[in-house]
């Protein structure tokens, strides 16, 4: 096929498959991974168990339902139909904490609530991890008083902090995004 | 220019049917009325509040039979010339449209109210915060609680001599709060040195 | 707790079998004849349980704690725990400038932001004595009403959701998206937009508003129809609404309930049509209201709001005025950018407000709007200086809540979940 000059075809990856090259036509570009292709034709594709339990475990987080205040509802927004979150596997949001490996503390931690969260983030069993979202729970956010808990480290270990009040949720997803390659430098084994 | 007046301006004094109720049925409990930004308030003594607000929610020219709120106000520098909590309720009137402004005021060392709950059912929520931010005791109220604090907090929060404090924002020239312990200067709270 | 035996016999269509009745020995102690087909009931006690639901439930919508006292499946006494949300706004609001507060306020009823600013700014313009001109009237009231449909979009999705509906939930937070894209084309910000503020706007709309707007209120409509066709006469809907959690007018008084559940009880009173603040006397628009206080009539009070919102919308923008957003009064908000390189007036107005706050005179004012919950009341008690003294909130949310008690006792334990939606509460708002 002839394409106009100097333009490149991509393919659906977006990857190069054809150059224009001047009065000689198109040439075609051999894809990378040509490999890795016979492989996957063949059906055998080599790895190490720590990579296969840690794709397993990001592509699949459930996070529990945490949602406390004003976060909770760019959460929800997150959730739905425009930011969608299950393109990420993170769309099963557990209302049971012991079903849950992701807390995502979003919204401000007043002080009678801050031994219910300690309890729901020890119920949750391992692996988890934590995404302070918002301003509040990363720090106090704008309520420097005596109510509010200044910062959700001081009372559970976090993984990936996002400011914002209330982050917008693209920057939720980035912060999903953030803790998946985050699982992915966890070493991790058959044994837990 | 095109500013208009609001609707507000043109609206009669609120709170004024229920001060002329007051002062003519039970004038033995007002002991001032104040009118001000289009709002009148009237000062009962404490003893007559329930009185005067089962007056005003029962009498057919008052009917203020919704309970908007209860609060209190802490000026702790009139003692010792005026108390020194005023304690507001707010009711409302659906059928004449209109709401009034009660205030009780009492003295730190005798903070109690005599309840509104069994006037107001809605009364009770309204109380126990009060009590909780405020340190008023509503006397008689069937269980005068924390709502809003944890049960052993210590200190009413609201009360102006409550010093609100989360923690110090580190700037430079403060910028040893933010420091771990070991690294905080000898003597400084929450040092290990 | 009563005990409860299955009906006596095998299951229709199976031979008996005398010998392996497995409840023969609790028959006989319980002496339940065994040829008989109905069930007797043997109160064996009068223990109730007592459950906890809550903080962190999905359907308590936020951080609300119920200790249910239950007698089988049926609530004989509910006791919420609040104080789970508490921040400290009215303690901040102290230690903060009135403009520092409108920020504040966005906070506190967080799916309607702007009515919070707008009650808090009508409060301090009462105070103050000024007037906003009437194209800051107009948008004020388009905000706010827009605010009103995202609110009960989140009410509607978020209540079918917990009675088993997942549908709605997706299509509201779609229409919810067109509003938050608005409302960040004005200020800069999806949610808390802090637009609505002390003297008028943040500045005037940009010129996108108005298409924007126009969307809105086209296909609004019609969305709306959607949803009542999904919902409304749906069986399982009406028989799980309809008769439940009942507060009869007596009752919302009393607790000081306002807003939908005080006119699904049947009494038309709105904030915006009785004591109309910002020019809503100048549109036409109805009061829906319910006959018999249940969470259905609620429900429809809720879908009629909206589109009553749709209408005052479409009023407000047709006939918006030209002119500025602001008042004129320069010790209250800000001067234009370009005045301040030509006036030495202007910068030191600027100047002050920015850093130390405009002042207002001493007294006590109470305002309050309509908000989607209720009656939204703020009480500014002010001492002459740039910080209010004591700002009191009166959330519809508080009072509502306190009604929750009488409303589900004798109710069965599912449909607490039903009655806590048909209020709309919001823990930002009851706990503030």
């Amino acid at each position: 096929m002839t394409i106009p000059e100097n333009r490149t075809l991509l393919g659906p990856d977006g990857s190069a498959i054809l150059r224009a090259q001047g009065d000689a036509g198109a040439i075609p570009i051999p894809r990378a991974g040509a490999a890795e292709r016979t492989a996957v034709q063949t059906g055998v594709i080599t790895t190490t168990i720590s990579k296969v339990i840690q794709w397993g475990r990001y592509s699949s987080i459930w996070p529990a339902l945490f949602g406390l205040a004003c976060c909770a509802i760019e959460m929800m927004a997150v959730g739905n139909s425009r930011y969608d979150m299950s393109r990420f596997g993170a769309e099963v949001f557990r209302a049971s904490p012991r079903q849950a490996d992701l807390m995502i503390v979003s919204g401000r931690v007043a002080q009678k609530m801050a031994p219910v969260l300690r309890q729901i983030y020890d119920q949750m069993p391992e692996p988890k991890w934590v995404i302070s979202m918002g301003a509040c729970a990363s720090c106090g956010g704008i309520f420097n008083n005596y109510a509010i808990v200044q910062g959700v480290d001081k009372i559970v270990p976090v993984d990936v902090y996002v400011p914002g009040c209330p982050p917008r949720p693209e920057s939720l997803l980035d912060a999903v995004v953030k803790l998946q390659k985050k699982i992915g430098q966890e070493p991790a084994s058959l044994r837990g | 220019m095109t500013t208009t007046p609001t609707s507000d301006s043109a609206r009669p004094v609120s709170g004024a049917r229920a001060a002329r109720l007051l002062a003519a049925k039970i004038p033995h409990a007002v002991l001032r009325r104040d009118e001000a930004y289009g709002e009148e308030t009237v000062y009962v003594a404490r003893e007559h509040i329930v009185e005067a607000c089962t007056l005003l929610r029962d009498d057919p020219d008052g009917l203020y039979r919704l309970a908007v709120m209860v609060t209190a106000v802490d000026w702790p520098d009139r003692e010792p010339d005026e108390p020194r909590f005023d304690i507001v309720y707010q009711l409302r009137s659906l059928q004449y449209n209109d709401w009034c402004r009660l205030v009780v005021q009492v003295t730190e060392d005798d903070a109690h109210v005599p309840t509104m709950e069994k006037v107001f059912a809605g009364m009770d929520w309204h109380e126990r915060e009060c009590f909780d931010l405020m340190g008023i005791i509503f006397d008689g109220h069937h269980g005068l609680k924390r709502i809003l604090m944890p049960e052993d907090w210590e200190g009413h929060p609201l009360r102006k001599d409550y010093v609100s404090f989360g923690e110090p924002v580190a700037f430079t020239h403060n910028i040893e709060w933010a420091l771990p312990a070991q690294e905080r200067p000898p003597g400084m709270p929450g040092s290990a040195r | 707790m009563a005990a409860i035996l299955p009906p006596s016999g095998p299951p229709p269509g199976l031979p008996p079998h005398e010998e392996d009745d497995p409840f023969a020995p609790a028959r006989a102690l319980l002496n339940v004849p065994t040829e008989l087909d109905t069930v007797e009931l043997v109160e064996i006690g009068q223990d109730t349980m007592e459950l906890n639901m809550g903080p962190q439930h999905p359907s308590t919508h936020g951080v609300l704690r119920l200790v249910l006292e239950l007698d089988g499946e049926v609530v004989r006494e509910c006791r919420p725990d609040i104080g789970f949300l508490h921040t400290g706004f009215e303690k901040s609001f102290e230690s903060h400038t009135y403009q520092q507060c409108i920020p504040l306020t966005d906070r506190m009823d967080y799916l309607a932001p702007p009515i919070n600013n707008f009650g808090f700014s009508l409060a301090v313009e009462k105070l103050l004595g000024i007037d906003v001109p009437l194209r800051g009237q107009y948008i004020r009231v388009i905000m706010a009403e827009l605010a009103r449909l995202g609110s009960h979009l989140v009410w509607f999705g978020t209540h079918a959701l917990d009675l088993g509906a997942t549908t709605p939930f997706l299509y509201a937070w779609r229409e919810r998206e067109h509003i938050l894209d608005i409302n960040e084309l004005v200020s800069g910000v999806r949610m808390m937009t802090s637009f609505i503020r002390v003297g008028g706007l943040m500045a005037d709309v940009p010129d996108e508003f108005g298409p924007m707007v126009e969307q809105v209120v086209n296909t609004f409509p019609r969305r709306i129809d959607e949803y009542e066709l999904l919902i409304t006469k749906n069986p399982i809907w009406v028989e799980r609404t309809r008769g439940l959690g009942v507060l009869t007018v007596e009752d919302c008084l009393q607790y000081g309930a306002t807003g939908p559940v005080l006119r699904g009880s049947g009494i038309p009173y709105d904030l915006r049509k009785a004591q109309p603040y910002s020019s809503y006397d100048h549109f036409d628009f109805d009061i829906p209201i319910g006959s018999r206080g249940d969470v259905y009539d609620r429900y429809l009070c809720r879908m009629q709001e909206m589109r009553e919102s749709v209408k005052i919308i479409r009023q407000a923008y047709k006939n918006l005025p030209g002119g500025p957003v602001n008042t004129s009064d320069r010790k209250v908000a800000l001067p234009p950018r370009n005045e301040i390189n030509t006036s030495m007036e202007s910068l030191i107005h600027h100047f002050k407000l920015v850093t130390e706050g405009f002042r207002t005179p001493k007294g006590q004012v109470y305002h309050a709007v309509e908000s989607p919950r209720g009656e939204l009341g703020f009480y500014i008690v002010s001492d002459g200086g740039n910080t209010p003294y004591r700002c009191k909130v009166r959330a519809p949310s508080f009072s509502n809540l306190s009604a929750l008690p009488h409303m589900v006792r004798g109710e069965l334990i599912a449909d607490v979940v039903a009655v806590i939606g048909s209020i709309d509460i919001v823990l930002g708002d009851v706990d503030r």
